[in-house]
């Protein structure tokens, strides 16, 4: 475990993985439930885009790409 | 509500999650009996078609957008939970197919519970069950169907298992509705909605206490809602405390909980099934092979348009020469042989011509939809768009902007914030769609030598082709920074995008989305260029009186004292009563304005009737340069690489003015439909008026300086 206590998943660098603790944001954290993200799934930062600013992403089985804000409302741990 | 009794025509709704094989299926209930319009009121695409079942009257089955739960972020979503929440409206389904994707059920149930303790009679249909065997899945489907309380039965859009199940299913729901009501519901409201729901309980139209609740959530935007019950509702709302967004938080994670453990007690998972994704995805979202990648596909795309489609052009151009030709020579000479010939086959021949290149288009980009490609794309390009004030999603109708604008502008409802989705609809138009295709096809062979490299492989023409769809996402790009600049809305912008598994396309679905599009161009462009070709031919086979009456004066005094044959003299009076004809006059009205671009007023003529549709061009191009002769009509190519100016002798179609009408058609908005769509789309004239004259304005601007500097 890099992150002993919960840190936002936007500090990862591509590779680290870690289990989802909480959302930090109400309105994203309903979008992100919606569709499947949601405390206890396991996260892990891919890669990085090309041009920068936003991450694949990989939560349980499912492959996402979540901007930097996206992703610093999740907390990792 | 449900009374034994079958409606004349019952309703049954597809819903889903995105990406569940939701139209796969509808692909295959109804084949292509398929109708493709909008939702009542909004620009959602709707896909209805009929579906006969054995006993039961045709049923209407419509094919909604698909949508991640009952609280919506886009405009697709509320449509699905306007509808579902309205037992009165006409679309309100006597069943509901859900379909979810059987290697994602722990995902896709979640909205099915929502619309269960809605009191839906529902079949839960599992597709993509021919995964079953391969890669080791084993779903307990008794178990599955017994835990959920709901018929289930897996299907699979690739070898058609289980669609006779599916039938069965369907008609057995519809005679006994009532067999599968639920028992227990997945979610209580808890105890703080308690209070709020009491209250409004008896006010609401609700069937059920979880009706209720999401009326009280969405009753603010809900359009079936009366103004004093919003009211109410809102009242109410802050009275009790109610708070939307934590009330939907603690829904979810206990929906989550209730229906996670009917799933693993009834799916068993073998392998990783998404490690072949993950070694594509090592490859096509890398960030160097990645975009490099996603430029060699549009270069292919571009040659292959070109290219491939060479052999049936030529087919169907022979075809409507010889129908043409046989009908002159069977029917008697007058005024309606003219009509026929030179309006009407004439005006549509020139457009079928172009229907190969139309079908590739939407073929290629079928399969970039099917195999999940254009997600990827989104991806990769969603920072780049952003400097530009645009979203990654945007990629997406910038690229099926080249097949039609039309449903480019529509898939922009998927992005959340104003301001990006409405610069994405003010710029796509300016991607090269199919319609251009055919204006391009024919001055870029006057505008580009016809010279080849490496064998054949790479023709300059072809590379011209490129550049021109190239220029026109330069001029996309570069729009949207400018409007970026100039609008400023402070609206939070989302990416969160779902990646979907790379999936072989189902070919059925691509040939029905290249068969549909294909049959919308022909009967929708078809329909314009029939009536504007009628009127063309009439304009320019009719003129005052006086002046055709002089004109035919003139030819003949000059057939006499310069001793002209009678071909010369007859192609003399054609082109002399052209310009007499109501067409001459007006397009020599328009010719100052548009003599600074290099044309003379027969391509003015063009020019207007293509603000009606820009695929006009080519079939007015056929009428003008038909009437009165006597050649084969459907060399239009040949037609024009003769046409000489009267004075100075020079060809009309030289360098200089093929390329300021190329630049012309790049940028100019010359299509109805998508005005109408931009309005619909953005409530009020105001954005299509801004569209309408920025993108002529680039037009007029680009055309004059080309000219300018060529000529």
């Amino acid at each position: 475990m890099p992150f002993p206590v919960p840190a936002a998943a936007s500090l990862f660098e591509a590779g680290q993985s870690g289990t989802i603790d909480r959302f930090t944001n109400e309105y994203l954290a309903g979008k992100l439930l919606d569709i499947g993200v949601r405390p206890g799934s396991r996260l892990r930062v891919v890669r990085k885009s090309p041009f920068g600013g936003s991450w694949y992403v990989k939560i349980d089985r499912q492959c996402l790409a979540l901007r930097k804000k996206e992703l610093a409302c999740i907390m990792v741990k | 509500m449900h009374n034994g009794q079958v409606k004349a025509t019952p309703v049954v709704g597809l819903v889903g999650n995105p990406n569940s094989g939701k139209s796969s299926l509808f692909n295959i209930l109804t084949g292509l009996r398929q109708r493709i319009g909008n939702f009542p009121g909004v620009t959602v695409e709707k896909k209805a078609g009929m579906l006969t079942l054995p006993g039961l009257p045709t049923v209407e089955l419509i094919d909604f957008p698909g949508a991640y739960s009952c609280y919506p972020t886009s405009l697709d979503e509320r449509l699905v939970v306007q509808e579902l929440t309205n037992p009165e409206g006409d679309l309100f389904p006597d069943a509901i197919l859900y379909v979810a994707d059987i290697t994602k059920l722990d995902k896709h149930l979640l909205l099915f519970t929502q619309l269960r303790d809605l009191d839906l009679p529902m079949i839960l249909v599992l597709n993509m069950a021919d995964l079953m065997d391969a890669d080791g899945l084993t779903v307990d489907i008794p178990r599955l169907s017994k835990e959920l309380g709901v018929p289930v039965v897996p299907v699979s859009s690739r070898d058609h298992r289980g669609i006779t199940e599916l039938k069965a299913a369907i008609a057995g729901l519809l005679q006994d509705p009532n067999r599968h009501r639920p028992r227990q519901a997945f979610f209580e409201p808890g105890a703080n909605t308690r209070d709020v729901l009491t209250e409004l309980r008896r006010e609401l139209p609700a069937r059920n206490d979880y009706h209720a609740l999401l009326l009280t959530h969405h009753a603010p935007w809900l359009k079936h809602i009366p103004d004093a019950t919003r009211h109410q509702v809102q009242e109410a709302r802050v009275r009790h405390g109610f708070h939307s967004l934590r009330s939907q938080v603690e829904e979810t994670m206990e929906r989550y909980n209730t229906f996670e453990p009917i799933v693993r007690s009834a799916v068993r998972h073998a392998g990783d099934t998404s490690s072949r994704s993950d070694r594509i995805d090592n490859v096509v979202t890398h960030p160097i092979f990645g975009p490099i990648l996603f430029i060699a596909l549009m270069l292919l795309l571009f040659q292959a348009l070109f290219a491939w489609a060479s052999i049936p052009m030529d087919l169907i151009e022979f075809t409507f020469g010889s129908l043409g030709q046989s009908i002159r020579e069977t029917l008697p000479a007058g005024w309606f042989t003219d009509l026929l010939v030179d309006g009407i086959i004439a005006g549509l021949g020139g457009v079928l011509v172009f229907l190969p290149q139309i079908a590739i288009l939407f073929f290629f980009i079928a399969i970039l939809e099917e195999v999940g490609y254009l997600a990827r794309a989104a991806y990769l390009f969603d920072s780049l768009m952003q400097r530009f004030g645009l979203n990654g999603r945007s990629v997406v109708a910038l690229i099926s902007g080249h097949a039609c604008a039309i449903p480019a502008i529509m898939s922009t409802r998927t992005i959340s914030n104003w301001k990006e989705r409405l610069l994405t609809i003010l710029v796509t138009p300016l991607t090269s769609c199919s319609a251009r295709i055919p204006v391009y096809v024919i001055l870029i062979s006057f505008a580009v030598p016809p010279v080849v490299y490496f064998n054949g492989l790479i023709s300059l023409q072809g590379l011209a082709f490129a550049g021109l769809y190239f220029l026109g996402i330069l001029a996309a790009m570069l729009s949207a920074l400018a409007f970026k600049v100039v609008l400023q809305t402070p609206e939070r912008s989302f990416l969160m995008l779902e990646l979907p598994e790379y999936r072989i396309p189902v070919w059925r679905n691509v040939g029905t989305t290249v068969w549909q599009k294909s049959k919308t161009f022909v009967l929708e462009a078809g329909k314009i260029i029939m009536i504007i070709s009628v009127i063309l031919w009439a304009a320019s086979t009719y003129g005052p009186p006086e002046d055709m009456a002089a004109a035919e004066a003139q030819v003949t005094e000059r057939a006499r004292t310069q001793e002209l044959s009678e071909d010369e003299a007859a192609d003399l009076l054609a082109s002399e009563r052209l310009e007499a004809s109501y067409a001459g006059h007006l397009g020599k009205a328009i010719e100052p304005v548009i003599r600074p671009l290099g044309y003379d007023w027969k391509i003015g003529i063009a020019l207007l009737t293509s603000f009606a549709a820009r695929e006009v061009f080519v079939g007015t191009m056929a009428t003008i340069y038909s009437i009165g002769s006597t050649d084969d009509e459907f060399r239009i190519r040949e037609r024009l690489a003769e046409e000489r100016d009267p004075v100075t002798n020079e060809l009309v179609y030289n360098r200089a003015t093929s390329w300021s009408l190329l630049i012309f058609y790049v940028f100019a908005m010359m299509c109805m439909s998508t005005l109408a769509v931009t309005k619909r789309e953005t409530n009020g004239w105001k954005w299509p008026i801004v569209q309408f004259v920025f993108m002529t304005a680039i037009a007029y601007i680009g055309a004059m300086v080309v000219y300018q500097s060529l000529a």
